[in-house]
């Protein structure tokens, strides 16, 4: 098992995106899930800039889709998961579970509050 | 509403251009799409303004830089190593590639210089505005309409502009050509004299309207352009001259004296005229002086012309050049008697025509017919072809000796578009080379040659942006030419076979094409070698043809005073010097150009219509010059000085075309000269007059003093009598005793006879520096094919010997395939180059016969230098002891 995935904020963000799309993960839509799933608004050169990233650390992989008439014509790219990018959301998720886990454990008070 | 739904373009392409191109869409698809979301929610410039601020975020998006794609990448890395390879194959086969690069070498310099030849010639006066609408008016008379001069008579185009009511620009001028010219000081005395050549002109004040030489440097110095050239006795020099004669100070306002009689004013002064210009003037004169000399009625003689009166004018909007000619036919011929108007028409010719249209003439008197122009234009193509020749000979032939390297490049994963690329890139290196020193032996070559190519640098080809465009261009165009099908065949062959080493040079592709280019280079050689040994016959023909008349050691100069007292004191001290032999005056010279011709009518006793008359040239002589010249007399006596203009002598072809019968017949006949009535008392031999182009004119011989404005002398230069120089001195001494005022110009007659094929002259040196080339660079190619030849097959020489070969069969193995192809390419460039001699003779009233050995003789020469460099580099092979080629096997 990978010990270290590094992925940013942002990243992790936008790769839940593309696996919540499923199959219809591109520039625009993330940024509309972003807005109703998170309440963030990221201006969509930022996203294009993450998938980029993510893109070239194999978290995500891309085809160009078909065009359609919204977009005057233009092709859009796709993303989709990785199994390498499936894992690496699960791993974070798995670790923050843990850490959740054993942060109840470890200060019951937390709940009194 | 649609239409409003556009995102700013300008914004689009910036980004557009600045992106890696595979995001391109995806961004813009993006950006539409959250665009027309704007515009349903916020409107549209919210919409539009949300859309650039979000385009212009990509720019800080550190992906949105990497233009590079693997592709790209890779091809970068190849290209250095096509280079490193290159340069080391270059220097691994020296021999080869000094044979190459010298071979385009010449060939891309000779082409420079003829682009820049031929640039110069098109750009005659171009840099005028509306240079497309300028006409010159030119006449053309004759039934046949076979006379095309450029004179007009006087009042013409005064008519002109009174008549026709829409014609405002229109422009007369008179070309004086040389002049004497003294600079006066304020009293009104000459200080210093010179003697102008060429370059005096009169002409109107609206001379630089229409001709402004916008595209040039001209501009005026001093004086004002509209007001310099009003008045009459006004002058306006060029910078040069007004530096010659006043040095720094300001000329404006000084007086120059002209033919020692006229006074003008100094009111301007211009910059040199630019050397592509067809109006050669130094010093104009403002046209009202020739009124103000002729009086009111002087210019209005419908009928006499003289060559060196122009005129120029602009059409009018609207009117077309057919138009404008049928206006000026009826101005004419409402002034003018039918007899006259039938046979004299006045035309237009497009002043872009002017440069190139021999018949009329222009006043720099060099003209380049476009003919020539291509013909100089294939010229270079055939240089640039032949070169590049070589180079696919070489290579191809070369190629086996690197099948190896090929072979092996293959094994590594080369594949075929790598190998054409690499071989391409060599041969880009190579040429590049070429082409580099090739600007700078044109940019020699240019300077040494100005005269030979009739040509006037005004920069340098390094910075003209012209040929250095064409340059590269040229050495593109070779790249890929000499490149294409070398790198083709090399990269063509089976890495295994080619590992193996199973080539020999009779199996690489591309022997039979060898062949043909060999033979296409070697037609195009001998076209010329043998197309320049007839013009160069022609022109010994001209040269050492008896004219008629004796020409050496006889010097002449133009007399502008005409007193009959001191012509006799010039005379006796002429006569006293040891080296003269003879002294005569002339109204003219018996032939040559640049002198004095007159014409008139002449008929028999007889005649009584205009038919009857011929056209005659009219030369005044004193008894001197028949001996001076040595023209024989046929019939009667020579002229004394007591004949008046009653006896004159007459030449065989006058006698002939007025059917006077015999020489002997003719003596005595009377003649009606206009209304003069005059008697034959002697016929002369027929002489050419004209170059030996043209044929014989009448000719009629008399005594007039008061005409008597050329001197001629005789020289007999002997080893006690001193040098040519010394001799040529103290007539000068002689003459300036006698004539203080004027200046001694004088010209050698024979020189002045051989102007007459100044441009034949010319041609010939050209062909036979072209044909120099030509061969040069063939031989070159031959030299490097046989080099190749001879060193592959050493071992099969050696082998040869060993059993018993000659040195002599030896050497005709290697010289057969190529004599073969040089007699093919000569039987090839006979029929064309018989046609194009033929029709080049023609031009000729008096040529040369074409001789079968004008062919054979040039074909001969050629194949003995092909077969001299074949051998020379076979001998050695030949001699080579057998054991050494031999023992390594």
């Amino acid at each position: 098992m990978p010990s270290r995935i590094y992925l940013g904020e942002l990243e992790e963000l936008v790769l839940l995106m593309v696996a919540l799309l499923n199959t219809e993960a591109y520039g625009v839509s993330i940024a509309e899930q972003l807005k109703k799933q998170a309440g963030r608004e990221i201006s969509i050169s930022a996203i294009h800039a993450v998938l980029h990233r993510l893109e070239e650390k194999g978290f995500v992989k891309s085809r160009m889709g078909g065009a359609s008439q919204e977009r005057g014509g233009r092709r859009k790219r796709l993303f989709s998961l990785t199994s390498y990018g499936r894992n690496a959301l699960e791993e974070l998720r798995d670790t923050r579970d843990i850490i959740w886990s054993l942060i109840a454990k470890a200060s019951p008070s937390w709940k009194m509050i | 509403m649609e239409n409003d739904l556009k995102t700013p373009e300008w914004v689009d392409s910036i980004i557009d251009n600045l992106a890696p191109c595979n995001l391109v869409e995806e961004i813009r698809g993006d950006l539409y799409e959250l665009f027309l979301a704007d515009v349903h929610t916020h409107g549209i410039r919210y919409a539009r303004r949300r859309y650039i601020l979000n385009r212009l975020a990509f720019l800080s998006k550190s992906f949105f830089w990497k233009k590079s794609t693997a592709a790209n990448t890779n091809s970068f890395i190849m290209l250095k190593s096509y280079f490193k390879m290159a340069s080391r194959s270059l220097s691994a086969y020296k021999g080869t590639a000094i044979v190459n690069v010298l071979g385009l070498v010449i060939g891309i310099a000779s082409a420079l210089v003829i682009l820049t030849v031929i640039k110069f010639e098109l750009s005659f006066d171009k840099f005028h505005t509306n240079a497309d609408e300028i006409y010159r008016l030119v006449r053309v008379s004759g039934d046949d309409m076979s006379e095309f001069r450029t004179g007009i008579s006087y009042p013409v185009p005064t008519a002109l502009k009174e008549e026709i009511p829409s014609l405002h620009n229109i422009v007369s001028l008179e070309y004086m050509g040389g002049v004497n010219v003294d600079v006066l000081d304020r009293s009104g005395n000459s200080i210093q004299k010179f003697r102008e050549e060429a370059g005096c002109a009169l002409v109107e004040e609206n001379f630089f309207q229409i001709f402004d030489f916008k595209d040039t440097d001209f501009k005026w110095i001093a004086g004002n352009p509209q007001k310099a050239l009003v008045e009459p006795f006004n002058v306006i020099l060029t910078q040069t001259l007004s530096k010659k004669y006043f040095g720094d100070e300001n000329p404006v306002g000084q007086t120059l004296r002209f033919q020692k009689k006229y006074d003008c004013k100094i009111t301007g002064v211009i910059t040199d005229l630019p050397p592509n210009t067809d109006f050669p003037f130094t010093i104009l004169i403002s046209y009202s002086t020739l009124k103000a000399l002729a009086g009111d009625n002087g210019l209005n003689d419908w009928f006499s012309v003289n060559d060196s009166h122009q005129t120029y004018l602009t059409l009018p909007a609207g009117t077309t050049q057919k138009e404008m000619e049928a206006g000026i036919a009826r101005v004419h011929a409402a002034h003018t008697p039918a007899e006259l108007h039938k046979s004299r028409h006045y035309l237009l010719q497009k002043l872009e025509d002017v440069h190139y249209d021999s018949r009329f003439g222009t006043l720099t008197r060099r003209t380049i017919s476009k003919q020539t122009i291509t013909a100089l234009g294939i010229i270079a193509v055939f240089l640039l072809l032949t070169g590049s020749i070589n180079y696919i000979n070489l290579s191809t032939a070369q190629s086996s000796l690197r099948a190896k390297e090929i072979g092996l490049r293959k094994v590594m994963g080369s594949n075929r578009q790598n190998l054409i690329l690499q071989f391409l890139t060599e041969t880009f290196l190579l040429v590049l080379m070429a082409g580099v020193i090739a600007l700078g032996l044109s940019e020699i070559i240019l300077i040494n040659l100005q005269s030979l190519l009739n040509l006037r640098m005004t920069g340098y080809n390094f910075t003209d942006p012209f040929i250095l465009v064409s340059l590269i261009t040229v050495v593109v165009v070779l790249t890929l030419f000499s490149g294409f099908y070398p790198s083709l065949t090399i990269s063509r062959f089976n890495p295994i076979t080619a590992i193996q080493n199973k080539f020999s040079t009779e199996s690489v592709g591309g022997i039979s094409l060898r062949k043909i280019l060999v033979v296409v280079q070697f037609t195009i050689t001998q076209m010329l070698v043998v197309g320049t040994f007839i013009v160069v016959s022609q022109m010994r023909y001209f040269r050492d043809v008896d004219m008629g008349f004796s020409k050496d050691a006889i010097i002449t100069a133009r007399i502008s005073d005409l007193d009959p007292g001191k012509r006799q004191i010039l005379e006796d001290q002429l006569r006293a010097q040891s080296f003269v032999s003879d002294v005569s005056f002339s109204f003219t010279l018996p032939s040559g150009v640049r002198r004095n011709r007159s014409f008139q009518d002449i008929g028999r006793s007889d005649a009584s219509s205009m038919e009857d008359y011929r056209v005659f040239e009219y030369a005044a002589i004193d008894p001197n010059y028949l001996r001076l010249y040595d023209i024989s007399l046929l019939a009667g006596r020579n002229l004394t000085m007591a004949d008046t203009t009653g006896n004159i002598l007459i030449n065989k072809t006058l006698v002939k075309n007025l059917e006077l019968g015999s020489p002997q017949d003719a003596v005595g006949a009377e003649l009606k000269m206009g209304s003069q009535r005059v008697t034959v008392v002697g016929v002369v031999n027929d002489f050419y007059s004209n170059s030996l182009k043209e044929g014989v004119d009448n000719l009629v011989m008399l005594v007039r003093e008061e005409n008597f404005s050329t001197l001629n002398v005789k020289l007999n230069v002997t080893e006690e009598t001193g040098s040519l120089q010394e001799s040529v001195t103290k007539i000068e001494k002689i003459w300036s005793a006698t004539y203080p005022d004027f200046i001694f110009s004088y010209q050698f007659f024979d020189e002045n006879i051989q102007a007459f094929y100044a441009q034949e002259d010319k041609y010939a040196r050209l062909f036979q520096l072209f044909s120099f080339i030509f061969l040069l660079i063939g031989s070159l190619g031959l030299y490097g094919l046989i080099t190749f030849v001879v060193n592959r097959k050493g071992k099969e020489v050696a082998i040869r010997k060993v059993l018993g070969a000659t040195l002599a069969s030896i050497l005709m193995m290697f010289s057969k395939e190529y004599v073969r192809l040089i007699i093919l390419s000569f039987l090839l460039a006979v029929p064309v180059t018989y046609y194009v001699v033929n029709d080049w003779l023609s031009n000729f009233k008096n040529h040369i016969a074409l001789k079968w050995w004008f062919f054979v003789i040039p074909g001969l020469l050629v194949l003995l230098i092909a077969v001299l460099v074949v051998t020379t580099k076979s001998l050695r092979a030949a001699r080579a002891n057998p054991v050494d080629m031999l023992k390594y096997e």
